[in-house]
């Protein structure tokens, strides 16, 4: 029983690292990227790969997933975002982030191979560790420093308040001066480089699995969407309910409904309150 | 009556100039789509304050005002974008604030926009024959099947459409791709296509922004025309001196108040007007 | 282009599809024809909620994957009469898109793609679990349709009907007042709603056609396969018909079909893509995005545009007022 409870909580905080990255990229581009899915998965592959394949070792593999999420993220950036944004038509980032997450899966694919391949120990500790497994208490821990460390960034540092402002008017942010292309990117290269952590702390509870990406986004979004949009306490509530009712519904029915349950979930929430449990009302993203 | 004394007595407050004129339209103000005792509010901000208006078919209405005295949400509640907050939005003696911008354009409201909104992947006659959607009501099931009537009824609204084109003067630009036109075209298809709508009134949201003076002239003798035929214009407007030389009555706004209301002659010499115009 | 070159095209097309098998230089080829027309099928549908009214669907495999396993189901398990099947099939997911179409097309954009994609992930899921229907894992026989379509030919001439169907009813629809009021719907909501187009009604209606189609598209789908399984509805196969779509442009009949057409032949000509699969079709999706968003048919207007001389001068507007009069009166004239 705790064992469900802490599994879920655990998978739970991936959903939420991922709800929380949709937050970074949305707040300064009111953009939400299909690809906030693919920085986990590309956190967990490079670092079993840094690991396991270069034989590297544990914090040489933290920094690549780190370094190649955050490279991801300026890449979305530029590719998919920058030259979109510009227009007016208000569909095309989805599309083209939507394109962006489909070559990163399937050139994942075709490198690292379809199966998923298991994720080195980065702590010496047993297999039989139990509910104190690393697979475990690594992402739960990963959310919370994420979450605190984000408010920390907002509420005391200029830069985070740079964020803040832009998020809540970026037109009248401009005529102040600040930069807010800088800033965009900026947010993208930081919910990268988060996203790959979180992937990296969570790969051995995912494993190094490169189909990761498309169903991380869903849930994440779903996290995000119950949460509400725009709320970072949303987003960890969101995530942690996502992952409990997972693997409570798993325990008690048999694990082939995920999806379905998740998405029960969400509809159970948008019919109660459609912005979600702590989201700011009329926020609608387009 | 009732609604005609409330009229009168907040007029006498906002200093009605030319009573005459007000007595000879009483007959017409039944059909009317009329404003009364408005005030919209959007948080604290009071953006229109017990106004009235009415727009009387065959006659074409002045809206004026310094920026911000509520011009274009007065238009927005009468076109149905806003409700008010409190007072009633009426179209001949019906309650029109529950009904919804579309149900308005069924009932002939039609307007345009501050920015011209076109379909820009669409012909220019495309976009001008949208507006008789609500003649046609199209369902899906008839397009699909292809059914005759549905081909007789495009063809003859196509045709209505392309004299639209012509009468406005974008005969030369019938066939083109709508987001290669230029402004001043832009504007007039606007009208093109709230006239296919078969309005009984069109309210125009500062349509001669932009264009030449040519252009104003050619837009004063189109919005005429639509006066003569019997369609009631509302013309929120920038261009004071065009305002006073188009309409029939004019009524002015400041800070979401009524502030004057009659002919223009009697308007445009108005001291309270020309104090809100020259001290804004 | 005018209505005598489009006869000339769709009687052109028409011998050719007609004619295929016998200059067809194997069996594979007409099974490639085939799954065109199968493909179509739904994308015919697709086009019009992605095309026209702008409802970005990522999740219509799941549509696809319900038309087959019903048709299986029906046909197969059941021994309905096969074309029977087929429109019961096709009701049964124009259901599922009015019960997903409901409470997902008041979301705004993203939230209604990640609504579809959830949809299509869940079929997946029931199509797994609920073995004693759809057999699991292990999948469903399907069975072929009776003479004279039991062949691999005569099969071929069903689908061709099929496709032929489909483009006439979303043809009829998109080139008439329904479907502007469709493109209104997609570009500028504001005026579709100024216009008295009712916004909701008509998306809701365009995606329960759109499922209809699915599930005839399906239906065909599944007996072209003959066997299916919960692996033959992999989700990059909605990726597919969406990019075909979008690549072939937006507001076009022609254009998608050309898309679908060529996307599903280029990985059986070019060997190198085939094994590149979905990668070159995200590559191209967002090749179209960025560099010519409206899709490759907008290509050849813009080419034929500079071909044709263009008259520089920008006219001046003159409006005819006896003529704006006269149209005026004309339309108050019909009640």
């Amino acid at each position: 029983m705790l064992m469900v409870i802490v599994s879920g909580l655990a998978i739970g905080a991936l959903f939420a690292a991922t709800a929380l990255s949709y937050n970074v990229m949305y707040s300064t581009s009111k953009v939400l990227s299909v690809t906030t899915g693919h920085i986990a998965m590309l956190g967990g592959v490079f670092g079993a790969y840094a690991i396991s394949a270069l034989g590297q070792p544990w914090w040489l593999g933290l920094i690549a997933a780190i370094l190649v999420g955050g490279l991801f993220g300026w890449l979305t950036d530029l590719i998919a975002i920058r030259r979109v944004l510009a227009r007016s038509d208000e569909h095309l980032w989805l599309l083209s982030t939507l394109a962006m997450a489909t070559m990163v899966q399937q050139a994942v694919g075709l490198w690292w191979g379809t199966e998923p391949k298991p994720f080195p120990r980065l702590i010496p500790q047993d297999f039989s560790a139990g509910i104190g497994d690393q697979k475990f208490w690594l992402p739960i821990a990963l959310a919370g420093l994420m979450a605190i460390g984000l408010e920390f960034f907002y509420r005391r540092t200029m830069y985070g308040k740079l964020f803040l402002a832009m998020s809540e008017d970026a037109f009248a942010a401009r005529a102040r001066g600040v930069s807010t292309d800088r800033i965009r990117v900026a947010s993208y290269v930081i919910a990268g480089a988060l996203g790959g952590l979180a992937g990296f702390a969570a790969g051995q509870l995912t494993f190094a699995y490169f189909a990761l990406g498309l169903t991380l986004t869903l849930n994440g979004f779903i996290a995000l969407a119950v949460g509400g949009l725009g709320s970072n306490l949303g987003a960890l509530i969101g995530g942690l309910t996502l992952g409990l009712l997972n693997t409570f519904a798993s325990y008690l029915f048999g694990g082939e409904y995920q999806q379905t349950i998740a998405v029960g979930l969400l509809m159970v929430v948008l019919l109660v309150k459609p912005e979600g449990l702590l989201g700011a009302q009329q926020v609608r993203p387009v | 009556m009732m609604q005609q004394s409330s009229l009168d007595s907040s007029a006498q407050t906002a200093r009605v100039l030319s009573p005459q004129s007000q007595q000879r339209d009483g007959a017409l103000r039944t059909g009317s789509l009329s404003a009364r005792g408005v005030t919209k509010q959007f948080g604290a901000v009071v953006a229109l304050d017990q106004v009235s208006l009415d727009l009387c078919p065959g006659e074409v209405h002045g809206l004026i005002g310094p920026n911000g005295s509520g011009k274009t949400t007065l238009l927005n509640l009468l076109s149905g974008y806003y409700q008010p907050t409190s007072g009633a939005i009426q179209l001949r003696g019906e309650e029109l604030a529950q009904a919804s911008v579309r149900r308005r354009a069924q009932l002939g409201v039609a307007r345009t926009f501050q920015k011209p909104r076109l379909l820009g992947t669409l012909s220019v006659l495309d976009n001008v024959v949208l507006g008789a959607w609500t003649h046609v009501e199209p369902g899906f099931l008839p397009t699909a099947l292809g059914l005759p009537r549905m081909a007789r009824a495009d063809r003859v609204l196509l045709d209505q459409a392309a004299e639209l084109l012509h009468g406005v003067g974008l005969s030369h630009a019938i066939d083109r791709r709508a987001n290669l036109l230029e402004h001043a075209e832009q504007r007039f298809l606007e009208i093109a296509r709230g006239l296919a709508m078969r309005p009984g009134f069109i309210l125009l949201d500062e349509p001669a922004g932009g264009l030449s003076n040519d252009e104003i002239e050619h837009l004063g003798g189109i919005i005429q025309t639509i006066r003569d035929a019997g369609i009631g214009v509302l013309l929120v407007e920038h261009h004071t001196d065009f305002v006073f030389r188009v309409c029939d009555r004019v009524t002015t706004l400041d800070i979401g108040r009524m502030i004057c209301h009659g002919r223009p002659q009697d308007v445009r010499h108005d001291p309270e007007v020309i104090r809100v115009y020259l001290g804004a | 282009m005018n209505s005598r070159n489009r006869l000339l095209w769709i009687v052109t097309l028409a011998l050719v599809a007609i004619s295929l098998p016998f200059w067809s230089s194997d069996q594979y080829q007409v099974h490639l024809a085939a799954l065109i027309c199968c493909y179509w099928v739904l994308i015919a549908g697709l086009n019009l909620v992605v095309g026209y009214s702008g409802q970005l669907s990522i999740g219509h495999v799941g549509l696809l994957s319900i038309g087959a396993y019903a048709f299986a189901i029906l046909s197969g398990k059941w021994g309905l009469p096969a074309f029977a099947s087929v429109a019961l099939a096709g009701a049964l997911c124009g259901l599922c898109g009015l019960l997903l179409g409901l409470p997902s097309l008041r979301l705004p954009g993203f939230y209604f793609a990640m609504a579809t994609m959830a949809f299509a992930l869940i079929v997946g899921e029931f199509a797994l679990a609920q073995g004693s229907l759809t057999g699991g894992g292990v999948g469903l026989p399907v069975p072929a349709f009776p003479a004279p379509f039991d062949t691999p030919v005569g099969f071929y001439y069903l689908t061709v009907i099929g496709a032929a169907l489909a483009s006439v009813l979303t043809w009829n629809v998109a080139r008439q007042m329904y479907g502007r009021g469709l493109i209104a719907i997609r570009d500028n909501p504001v005026t579709a709603q100024a216009v008295g187009v009712p916004v909701f009604r008509a998306k809701l209606t365009t995606f329960v056609f759109s499922g209809i189609a699915a599930g005839v598209g399906g239906a065909l789908f599944g007996s072209l396969q003959s066997y299916i399984t919960p692996d033959t509805f992999h989700f990059e196969l909605s990726l597919f018909f969406f990019v075909c779509i979008i690549i072939g442009g937006r507001g076009s009949i022609v254009g998608p079909f050309l898309g679908v057409a060529v996307l599903t032949a280029l990985p059986e000509l070019v060997a190198p893509l085939a094994k590149l699969g979905n990668f070159f079709y995200g590559l191209l999706l967002l090749l179209v995005v960025l560099v010519v968003p409206e899709g490759i048919g907008r290509v050849f207007e813009l080419i034929a545009q500079r071909l044709r001389p263009r008259s520089g001068v920008s006219v001046p507007v003159a409006p005819d007022l006896p003529r704006l009069a006269k149209a005026i009166a004309s339309i108050q004239a019909l009640k």
